[in-house]
């Protein structure tokens, strides 16, 4: 499904990046961090009185040539980007909404443990895991 | 897209100018090359007209032309790019050229943009594109579908000094209508059949003949009228006269690009035929052939650029050429253009009555055909459909651009716009395209904007100039002028969209223009009005790629230099990395390599996330670069950033490495590095040392004590200067940590230090030593060592090593390594790097004011910078058989060397422990000549002194006894003295002089528990020359040993009751009493393997008062051995002895030392190392009391004052002085053990102290309850309530004691009544006057009197009062009379005491004595 999955921080550094082992990583280190802009603009689009209405998914940021960048932010403003490859056509909207409210649901689990430390990297074993499904089902 | 010098306005126009064409015979052009220019190079700086024009347009309206730019050019008759899609080879040389020479300016003003948390340094402006777009448009070829870039107009230039300048025009006239006309040449390309011909003589000032010129130029306005032509005289000055006039050159800043392109052009076109450059351009020696020749023109040029131009000018010469060109622009030019427009106007108007209609009308009936043949495929072929050059359809065209060249951009448009409908309905997609194009940029220019600017028309343009003509030449040019269109109106977003759409091709040969234009792009994100920093940064990036493929390394490093602003420190590591590392590449390509060097050590030393192989890789290239830095300028060591030290676990050491074994001996253990620290364990030692300096200074620690501290970490107390000795070694201990995931060889390393001289001058010299370490992702130690040889302050500054990284194993390593290698030089491997790391140690956070508080501020931390002292005395000590286990209270003897290693006597020596009890040295005074004193001759041979007892005397009849004070076992000086457990070291003549070494015996004790202890020494010991800056040195000793148990002892006392029997007995002694002593003592060993039996060879006692006197065992018991788990008994008599207060020694009492022994030979007890022992253990009883009820009684007495109970205290010690025996056993004891099938001896002592009658006593005191939760209490505690002296202990006051005939025989038959004399005896126990009362009646409700048989009566007085002064005896005689024979209790008197002068309170019962029975026998 998705060949990139990053949570990035409310300062904008990421909290949790990973792709598919097999692509260029550093790519979607840069796809990423470029997206922020896009996210930071639709946020910012949408009027301060507005922001407490807004809904979480922003929709597709930006397509690429071989990928499509959607993004999702959360209300303390915690961004997740989710990378998609453009020839996967079998993605709606739908499905994409679906991954990022499960990805949201498993960053709560994580930031409820009172061991996490807000602002460090996310080391979670199942949150790993809850990413790793939704990018297995690509292969 | 970056900030332009040129308004949009000025961009536009200067794209598209009139062009002029130069013809000029040879003589002219010999008269400009005076100049070092040639024709066209002369005017080019006049070029741009300063006044207004003025011109007509078809409707006479007059049209304002201002700012005008012409351009003129030679005649160049080969095509200088082809007219294909793709710019030729030698323009892409061209161009990156002068990319490349145009860089940024060093220090130039850069823009700071600050965009939500990011403050980024941006270079305003980019010349190089502005360079690269200006050049570009220029070397655009002319096209055939536009007219823009065709020359309008000739001028043919003959000089003045031709011999017929008529004909010679003439000729040039005929050349130049050849050249249009003959149809041999495509290039250059004209404008208009009638080319407009403007006739110029050009006149030598300084050679030819004025009034020659100005006939011919008279002749010439005959011929071609005034309009058309004229006579530009120049070169008015001498070359020899101007040399010292200073005469501005126009011409450096227009030769400088012009010479450059023309010059690469024409040797393009030299080398090969332009169409051929296409196909081979890719065989590598048609390129180096080029890039020869490139080289070759670009010296040229440097060699003419030198040479200055206009040498022959003067300014009014300058004027003139300014004044020709603004007479051909007003003259010639615009009259000609006006005419022009005109006609192609009526042309026009004239068609569009029917032939235009009828143009769509024949094309709608004839070739109506037409239009659906051409179906989408053939579409792009449309392209290439080309008009024949005088079609109708072209003439509009050709009338717009004749507009927009003379800035009436309204008629332009509309022009443009009907050409554009006409091309399209012939689906001519190439001619539209450029109608399309022009249409836009017209109705930009068009003042006060009629019509918004349509940018569709654009995109349609560009679009088709890509997809369908394939002619990404003009798609550029056009995306260009819309990139700049947009952005003049802050359209970034667009202006971005549509760079990055020209970009995105990959294809090989446009690198530089992608590169440039995505560098725009990036600059369109960051002009946005929400700034996009990251996609700035990307396309930064992107850009920067694109610069490094396309050569351009300069550029390339300042794309990636701008974007890593954005990148650095927000937690993008991975990105990061990778910036650095291209950075770090390029910045070592351009011979930057400090800057590469940084970039490199970022990626190192941020905790990088990269893999292991990746890590090596950049490792290596670090150290590549690295060794490349240091090869160039080795002035200082650079700082290296690898691997990390952890400066603030840096230990310092003071001293010699001290080898802890030497054969036999037992080094003291001392400081070492390779223990940790423990907190708990230095305030130990630093009690200990305050302890022997306070004995040391007579009981006063002086007030600058310092305890000593061998070895510094970050835990000890570093505020002050150590001090270090000269000569003695100091060993800092570096620890090093190695971030990466690849190992790290360090090698040669050694320290950085700072030597201060001070006081002395002698040669200064410190060798430094080396190590190795290699350390791999964790923690490695690394040892220095220092020796300094002079005296002065030292400071360690920090290390200086050479890194490595070791070559890697796995395969897999060095191909992904190979691959990030592409272009930079692939280091060797193991490539080792010399530079340094300082050592900077921050000192503990400040704490104590609010100031400190509040801020955060650091101590100083002095552990790296020591004082090198004068030699000091340096003492080593070492141990001769040692024990590590003992039994407990075993007594062994050791023997301890002292050696002094240094130059400088050494005195003072003394020892401090932990455990004073465990050893003694012996005691000096009392010069009893030491058993061997070579421990070879020690062997078998008893710790103990011995005298052989004499052989006919019962073992353990009577008791030796001896008076020996405790001052002469060093414990003179009151309770105190033995508390702190300093003992001064019995040397010779108190000095240990240089090289010197005594060796002294030693007794040790096992100690009194079992388990292991850990016994620590302190010696101490002072330089013998005083003065120095250390007052003393300290060396520590930390021995385990492991104690296992002996024996049990338990003794009790018991009163004797019995009065002594012996007449012997002195009158005082038997006034004093006795007492029975019980030893009970159990073999409690657990190792009955090794343990075979116990003998107890002595029991000796040590008391102030009290002595054992005899054994009073049964005769079989007497040689008492204990096997395992067995347990005896011993009884024996004691007896107190003659108070000792009346000596002379009237301060120190003397303790008496009885010795019982019971086998066959006597222990002198009282001698070293018994009494040693005994003293150690033992402190006066006092001190032993529990401290706790001595100070509630303290303060009892205290707050009660004088109140009722004052006596209290009084009366209490009193009470239980009378209870109180003092009395010290000691049980010398031998036990049999098994070591390696050999019996060895060993012997002991365990001292048991009584002090209570009746209380038993023990060897091993209880352990005291560990104390595991203590209640914390907020409130003080209850006082206990005031003590009375009990019952219990009041009834112990006096002794009673009856004495009567165990039987006694009356005839009752003769007398009835049987009186029996009694005595009783009364003893007062205690020190005070004690009244007694005496009741001898009967008790009947006394359960004893029942039992008895009978009765029997006291007779005479039954009530005694009497007084008994302290420990008085007194005999009551008594009477008692029996009535029948039989057994009778004759304990029935009650005693009561109580203290004399305590009034108010009442007598106390005291203890009765045992039933006192007497046998009546009737006598018959």
């Amino acid at each position: 499904m998705a060949v990139c999955i990053a949570v990035i921080a409310k300062e904008n550094y990421p909290l949790y990046i990973r792709s598919v082992p097999t692509q260029n990583e550093l790519k979607f280190h840069y796809t990423v961090h470029t997206s922020l802009d896009v996210v930071e603009e639709k946020i910012s689009a949408v009027g301060k009185a507005m922001a407490d209405q807004r809904e979480l998914y922003l929709g597709l940021l930006y397509p690429t040539e071989d990928y499509k960048v959607y993004g999702y932010v959360t209300n303390s403003k915690v961004k997740f980007v989710i990378v998609v490859d453009s020839s996967n056509t079998s993605l709606r909207d739908n499905e994409i909404r679906s991954m990022f409210r499960k990805l949201h649901n498993s960053f709560t689990d994580v930031m409820c443990n009172p061991f996490y430390n807000p602002g460090d990297t996310i080391q979670s074993k199942a949150f790993d895991g809850m990413v790793s499904a939704m990018m297995v089902q690509a292969s | 897209m970056a900030q332009c010098v040129q308004s949009v306005h000025e961009f536009i126009q200067d794209s598209f100018v009139p062009m002029v064409a130069v013809l000029c015979s040879e003589d002219a052009e010999k008269v400009t090359r005076k100049n070092n220019l040639n024709f066209s190079e002369l005017l080019r700086p006049f070029c741009r007209l300063t006044s207004e024009g003025h011109m007509r347009d078809p409707n006479n309206q007059v049209q304002v032309v201002k700012n005008l730019r012409i351009s003129v050019n030679n005649v160049v008759t080969r095509p200088s790019v082809p007219a294909s899609g793709t710019p030729s080879l030698a323009q892409r040389l061209l161009l990156s050229e002068v990319v490349s020479t145009c860089q940024p300016a060093e220090g130039g003003v850069a823009n700071v943009i600050t965009a939500g948390d990011y403050d980024l340094n941006i270079s305003a402006t980019t010349p190089w594109f502005e360079a690269y777009r200006e050049t570009f448009l220029q070397s655009m070829p002319a096209a055939d579908h536009e007219f823009l870039n065709h020359y309008l107009a000739c001028l043919l230039v003959v000089s003045s000094s031709e011999a017929v300048p008529v004909e010679k025009f003439l000729k040039l006239s005929q050349e130049q209508h050849r050249i249009q006309h003959s149809g041999e040449y495509t290039n250059p390309k004209w404008f208009i059949p009638n080319t407009l011909k403007y006739y110029v003589l050009l006149h030598d000032m300084s050679q030819g003949d004025e009034h020659r010129a100005d006939s011919v130029y008279e002749d010439m306005k005959q011929r071609y009228g005034a309009q058309g032509c004229y006579l530009l005289k120049v070169n008015s000055r001498t070359a020899a006269a101007g040399a010292d006039e200073q005469i501005p050159d126009p011409w450096s800043q227009y030769l400088h690009k012009s010479s450059l392109q023309n010059g690469s052009l024409v040797n393009s076109l030299d080398s090969t035929h332009p169409l051929q450059l296409d196909t081979s351009g890719d065989t590598p020696g048609s390129l180096d052939a080029l890039r020869a020749v490139a080289v070759e023109t670009k010296a040229g040029t440097a060699a003419a650029a030198a040479a200055s131009h206009g040498a022959c000018l003067t300014l009014n010469d300058h004027d003139r050429i300014r004044q020709f060109i603004q007479e051909f622009t007003f003259r010639g030019l615009l009259p000609h253009i006006e005419k022009n427009i005109r006609q192609l106007n009526d042309q026009l108007v004239s068609r569009k009555g029917l032939s235009r209609s009828l143009f769509s009308a024949t094309k709608k009936w004839f070739g109506g055909g037409k239009v659906p043949e051409k179906s989408i495929a053939e579409l792009k072929n449309t392209s290439g459909l080309l008009y024949p050059p005088e079609a109708p359809e072209l003439q509009i065209r050709k009338m717009a651009d004749l507009c927009f060249l003379v800035q009436h951009y309204e008629l332009a448009y509309s022009c443009y716009h009907t050409a554009k409908k006409d091309f399209l309905s012939d689906q001519a997609m190439l001619y539209a395209a450029g109608a399309l194009e022009m249409a836009a940029v017209s109705a930009f220019l068009q003042g006060g904007a009629p019509r918004p600017y349509p940018a569709h028309y654009m995109d349609t343009a560009i679009q088709t100039y890509r997809d369908v003509c394939k002619n990404m030449h003009l798609a550029e040019r056009c995306a260009l002028l819309s990139a700049e269109i947009l952005k003049s109106q802050a359209k970034f977003s667009d202006a971005a969209t549509l760079l990055i759409k020209m970009t995105s091709e990959v294809s090989g040969d446009c690198d530089l223009r992608s590169a440039l234009l995505l560098e725009q792009a990036a600059h369109c994100f960051i002009n946005m009005r929400n700034p996009m920093v990251r996609k700035f940064a990307f396309h930064m990036i992107l850009a920067g790629h694109r610069f490094s493929k396309a050569g351009q390394k300069r550029h390339a490093l300042r794309c990636y230099c701008q974007a890593m602003q954005v990148y650095k420190g927000k937690g993008w590591s991975l990105a990061e990395d990778h910036i650095n590392f291209t950075i770090g590449r390029q910045s070592f390509t351009l011979r930057q390599p400090e800057n590469a060097v940084s970039a490199f050590r970022h990626i190192l030393t941020n905790e990088s996330q990269q893999a292991s192989s990746q890590q090596a890789a950049f490792l290596r290239e670090y150290l590549y670069v690295y060794k490349n830095v240091t090869g160039v300028c080795d002035v200082a060591l650079p700082q290296l950033p690898l691997p990390y030290i952890n400066s603030s676990a840096t230990r310092v050491y003071f001293g010699h490495e001290r080898r802890l074994a030497e054969g036999e001996k037992q080094a003291a253990t001392h400081v070492s590095l390779d223990q940790e620290f423990d907190r708990d364990l230095a305030a130990m030692w630093r009690d200990l040392e305050e302890q022997v300096v306070a004995s040391a200074n007579r009981g006063v620690v002086p007030a600058t004590f310092q305890a000593t501290q061998c070895c510094l970490n970050s835990q000890t107390d570093n505020l002050r200067f150590p001090l270090a000795v000269v000569e003695e070694p100091i060993i800092v201990e570096v620890v090093f940590r190695n971030p990466l995931k690849v190992p790290l060889v360090l090698s040669d390393v050694s320290l950085l230090w700072k030597f201060t001289l001070k006081d002395f001058s002698r040669p200064q010299d410190a060798a430094v030593g080396d190590a190795l370490a290699f350390s791999n992702e964790k923690e490695t130690l690394a040892r220095l060592k220092l020796l300094p040889h002079q005296t002065g302050q030292l400071n360690i500054l920090g290390l200086v090593y050479n890194l490595a990284s070791t070559p890697s194993t796995g395969g897999t390593t060095v191909s992904s390594s190979a691959a990030l290698k592409s272009d930079g030089p692939s280091p060797a491997d193991g490539t080792s790097v010399r530079g340094r790391q300082d050592l900077e140690i921050q000192g503990p956070r400040l704490n104590q004011t609010k100031e400190e508080k509040t801020s955060v501020s650091h101590g100083p931390d002095r552990r790296l910078d020591p004082t090198i002292t004068p030699p000091m005395p340096l003492l080593e000590v070492f141990f001769l058989q040692f024990p590590t286990a003992l039994l407990c209270g075993e007594i062994r003897k050791a023997y301890v060397e002292f050696c002094n290693v240094s130059g400088v006597p050494l005195c003072g020596l003394r020892v401090v422990s932990t455990h004073p009890d465990f050893f003694t040295f012996g005691s000096s005074s009392l010069a009893t000549p030491l058993t061997p004193l070579s421990p070879t001759s020690f062997e078998n041979c008893s710790a103990y002194k011995t005298l052989a007892t004499p052989p006919g005397a019962t073992p353990g009849s009577v008791a030796a006894v001896t008076l020996v004070s405790a001052g002469d076992f060093g414990l003179g000086e009151g309770g105190s003295g033995t508390s702190n457990g300093v003992a001064e070291i019995p040397l010779e003549d108190r000095v240990l002089k240089p090289g010197q070494s005594t060796q002294l015996p030693l007794w040790l004790r096992g100690p009194d528990h079992e388990g292991v202890h850990e016994i620590n020494f302190l010696f101490y010991y002072e330089s013998a020359v005083k003065g120095g800056k250390i007052s003393h040195r300290v060396l520590r000793h930390t021995v385990f040993i492991c104690a296992s148990r002996s024996l049990c002892v338990r003794a009790t006392a018991c009163r004797s009751n019995t009065l002594p029997e012996e007449e012997a007995e002195e009158e005082d002694e038997r006034r004093n009493g006795s007492m029975l002593v019980f030893v009970d003592v159990e073999n409690i060993n657990t190792n009955e393997a090794g343990v075979r039996e116990f003998h107890i060879a002595q029991v000796s006692s040590s008391s102030k008062q009290w002595r054992l006197h005899r054994c009073i065992n049964p005769a079989e018991d007497k040689d008492c051995k204990l096997n395992s788990r067995e347990r005896g008994k011993l009884c024996f008599r004691a007896t107190r002895c003659k108070p000792v207060q009346g000596t002379i020694m009237t301060s120190i009492e003397k303790y008496i030392f009885a010795d019982l022994s019971l086998g066959n030979e006597q222990i002198i007890s009282s001698t070293t190392p018994c009494a040693d022992f005994f003293f150690r253990r033992c402190p006066p009883s006092d001190s032993r009391r529990p401290p706790v009820a001595v100070e509630t009684q303290g303060r009892l007495s205290r707050s009660q004052g004088a109140g009722p109970g004052g006596g209290a205290e009084d009366l209490t010690s009193l009470v239980r002085k009378c209870n109180e025996v003092d009395l010290d056993i000691i049980v010398l004891w031998k036990a049999f053990v098994v070591e390696d099938n050999k019996q060895v001896i060993l012997e002991g002592q365990l001292h048991v102290a009584l002090q209570t009658i009746g209380k038993e006593a023990c060897s091993l005191t209880q352990k005291e309850e560990a104390q595991e939760m203590v209640l914390l209490k907020f409130k003080p505690e209850l006082p206990p309530p005031m003590t009375r002296p009990s019952m219990e202990q009041l009834s112990h006051l006096i002794k009673t004691n009856l004495h009567y005939p165990e039987s006694y025989r009356h005839p009752f038959i003769h007398k009835s009544l049987c009186l029996v004399p009694v005595t009783l005896t009364l003893s007062n126990c205690s020190l005070a006057q004690v009244d007694v009362i005496i009741d001898l009646r009967h008790k009947t409700t006394s359960p004893e009197s029942l039992e008895v048989h009978g009765s029997f009566t006291w007779l005479g007085q039954t009530q005694y009062k009497l007084q008994l002064r302290a420990q008085e005896v007194m005999r009551v005689p008594l009477r008692a009379c029996f009535l029948h024979a039989g057994v009778y209790n004759l304990g029935t008197p009650r005693v009561f005491a109580k203290l004399a002068d305590q009034g108010a309170m009442c007598e106390t019962s005291q203890q009765t004595a045992t039933p006192a029975l007497i046998i009546i026998i009737n006598d018959t």
